[in-house]
């Protein structure tokens, strides 16, 4: 386990790495001047001067790469260049906003992916297959944009059960703190603390469904096939010829089995959500890491651009290297395949 | 009553050449508390056949039989929910390849654990959970794994295939089934571990009056316990009779021929002396001769062959065959 972590450990940092240098050649692909792409600061302004020796603009691309590398470890993103204030500083309440977000969605595709994928598989080839998998593909085909404008015209315009857009009505009066609309209600001493935390419920079921539709019907995909392949391996019809359960083959045999598979395509799913972030919180204005990196694009605004794709996609190899931890030590066969031993 | 009764059990499938019949017509019957080897080549479909007992079989395959009965009761019959309970209750089997029918992702502890019968651990939640234990170390020693504290915490893919296979027969036992089907079992094992798993499961078929039906490649491998001998032939059923006939005046050209081939290949051999095996090769599924499927490779055999002899009877013994040796004086 020890050299399967390091061996894991030395490929995230490398990724990171590989990343890190990707963003820094941005800097001179965008146009403009690389050190105001990179700093935020313009030529002209006083602290440009300062600036040119601070990120080793004298000297060598390796020494102004290294410099680069270390602003970054100190998470010094530069300054924005359409408000002039620090990157870091904005982001962290965007990032959370987005994270929560996320992770609601990416925790409903697996808890309704799954499930159905399984169900599915148990009933392979019966009417409850072909229904559950028709549902499915029709879900799995609809475009997000597409998707979250029909759920708009449906459940805020026609039967006006949810609210359209926003993360909360802003009558309730919470105050961002952290940026998920959830954890700042349970902290604010508003005294309808249950009255705003329905309604910022309300605000996020079309987001969340919008968001994890796709990767719920990709995770169901996966899963069916998946399982109905387990379920004909011989140690299952072996099992079942113990006369175990149907559901102990399912939970007990199958479903680490399946799991052992489908993990590494769950990082995947996620990548693929990030993509669909932006055009969510662009279409539900919500007020997160997404819709922020658009209207930076918008207002070319490097510092941001570069500061969001390097920590999505972080977060995606952060994502990754968990799951292969848990992977690896959870199946200990993966390790195996992988440097045989260990 | 028989324990077992099968009667013209026939299995098809369709191949990628067509429909072939990879069990035609094949009867046995094994009795509480009888050992019984089941000898045939490669391809002869023994393991189809103890798989069709168990119930494993590809359910696309079309399986039929005028029998399949368990203790009198018609497998065929029941509903798949009612047939697990009972092969889940009263049979086990230990298949070829031991490693394909071990869950990779669960330990050889948590496999075991799971075919001890719940009944049989009993008492508070700690208690039971020290007694599955001692339990599950138990069965390993009885199978002749003696670093059982190692072995318990292997996934299948750390284990060799011998001890695969011990962990498979543990597994098997631990329910104490009336009929062990043991398919091959000793094959990927060293000779020393090969006679304690055969003495092994002869001792358990007397301690605990449990039926084996070992399946093995020649008469030389079959028990030295074995009660009776079924021969199986390229899907079709040979002999069968008590080990004693069968060995010293066997009916059937096909015995004769193993027999002799086993002699032969353990005895210390001129080596002028012609092989007296069959000729010929075993015929593939794609062109299985009709009538008697030995037609082609058999010394005796005459135009009559074509049409597939029925079964005759001769005391203890029964085989299918239009001209029988050994045939006593009259
Ligand atoms: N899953 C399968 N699909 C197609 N044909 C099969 C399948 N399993 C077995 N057969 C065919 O059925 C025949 C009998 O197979 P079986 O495994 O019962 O042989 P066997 O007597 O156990 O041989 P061995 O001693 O090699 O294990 C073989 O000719 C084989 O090709
Ligand atoms: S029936 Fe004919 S071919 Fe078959 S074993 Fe007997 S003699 Fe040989
Ligand atoms: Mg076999």
């Amino acid at each position: 386990m020890t050299r399967y972590l390091m061996t894991r450990l030395f490929y995230f940092f490398l990724a990171l790495l590989v990343l890190s240098v990707v963003t820094f050649a941005l800097n001179w692909l965008f146009p403009g001047d690389p050190l105001t792409n990179m700093s935020g600061i313009r030529e002209g302004q006083t602290a440009y001067e300062a600036a040119l020796t601070s990120r080793s603009f004298d000297s060598t691309i390796i020494q102004q790469y290294l410099n680069y590398l270390e602003h970054i470890v100190r998470l010094d993103w530069g300054l924005s260049l359409s408000t002039g204030t620090g990157v870091w500083q904005d982001a962290a309440t965007y990032l959370v906003v987005s994270a929560e977000l996320l992770l609601l969605s990416f925790l409903v595709a697996v808890v309704v992916g799954m499930p159905l994928g399984m169900l599915a598989a148990n009933y392979f080839r019966h009417n409850i297959d072909k229904f559950i998998l028709t549902s499915a593909m029709t879900g799995y085909s609809i475009p997000v944009f597409w998707l979250a404008q029909l759920l708009i015209l449906l459940f805020a315009v026609q039967i006006e059960w949810l609210p359209i857009t926003g993360q909360i009505n802003p009558l309730y009066a919470i105050d961002s703190v952290t940026g998920s609309v959830i954890i700042d209600i349970l902290l604010s001493d508003s005294q309808y603390k249950l009255a705003a935390l329905q309604d910022a419920t309300l605000h996020l079921i079309l987001p969340v469904l919008t968001l994890s539709s796709l990767p719920s019907m990709l995770l169901l995909r996966i899963t069916r096939n998946q399982t109905i392949e387990v379920l004909q391996k011989p140690y299952v019809k072996a099992a079942r010829a113990r006369g175990l359960s149907q559901q102990r083959l399912l939970f007990r045999h199958a479903l680490p089995n399946v799991l052992q598979d489908v993990l590494p395509q769950m990082t995947f799913i996620f990548g693929l959500m990030m993509a669909n972030l932006v055009i969510v919180e662009h279409i539900f204005n919500w007020p997160g890491a997404g819709a922020w990196l658009l209207k930076a694009i918008i207002e070319r605004d490097y510092p941001i651009i570069q500061m969001v794709l390097f920590t999505l996609m972080a977060l995606i190899l952060v994502l990754n290297l968990l799951v292969e931890v848990y992977r690896g030590w959870r199946f200990p066969m993966t390790r195996e395949e992988r440097y045989g031993g260990y | 009553m028989d324990l077992l009764d099968i009667r013209n059990l026939t299995i098809e499938m369709d191949g990628p050449h067509g429909r072939v019949r990879v069990l035609d017509k094949v009867s046995l019957q094994l009795k509480e508390g009888e050992v019984h080897s089941l000898v045939g080549e490669s391809g002869s479909g023994k393991s189809l056949l103890a798989k069709a007992v168990i119930g494993v079989l590809n359910p696309l395959w079309d399986v039929t039989a005028d029998r399949l009965w368990w203790n009198g009761k018609d497998l065929l019959a029941m509903t798949p929910k009612q047939r697990r309970a009972i092969t889940g209750r009263d049979m086990a089997m230990i298949f070829q390849d031991p490693l394909a029918y071990l869950d990779p992702n669960s330990t050889v502890a948590e496999q075991i654990t799971e075919a001890i019968p719940a009944g049989d651990v009993t008492g508070t939640f700690m208690h039971r959970r020290i007694d599955r234990k001692t339990r599950v170390a138990q069965l390993l020693h009885r199978v002749g794994i003696r670093d059982h504290d190692a072995i318990m915490q292997s996934y299948p893919y750390e284990l060799s295939e011998g001890v695969a296979q011990k962990v498979s027969i543990a597994i098997a036992i631990a329910h104490r089934p009336k009929l062990l089907i043991a398919d091959e079992p000793t094959t990927a094992m060293e000779p020393s571990t090969k006679d304690q798993i055969q003495r092994l499961l002869g001792k358990l078929a007397v301690s605990q009056n449990m039926s084996v039906l070992l399946i093995t490649q020649d008469v030389a491998s079959i028990l030295p316990a074995t009660q009776r001998v079924s021969l199986l032939y390229c899907g079709q059923m040979m002999e069968h009779g008590d080990t004693e006939t069968i060995l010293n005046r066997p009916a059937h050209p096909y015995t004769d021929a193993m027999i002799k081939m086993s002699l032969q290949a353990h005895a210390e051999l001129d080596p002028k002396s012609k092989l007296p095996s069959l000729p010929g090769a075993v015929p593939t599924l794609r062109h299985m001769p009709i009538g008697c499927r030995l037609g082609p490779r058999c010394p005796y055999a005459q135009k009559q062959c074509v049409k597939a002899p029925l079964v005759r009877h001769r005391e203890e013994q029964s085989y299918y065959c239009h001209f029988p040796l050994n045939e006593p004086e009259s």
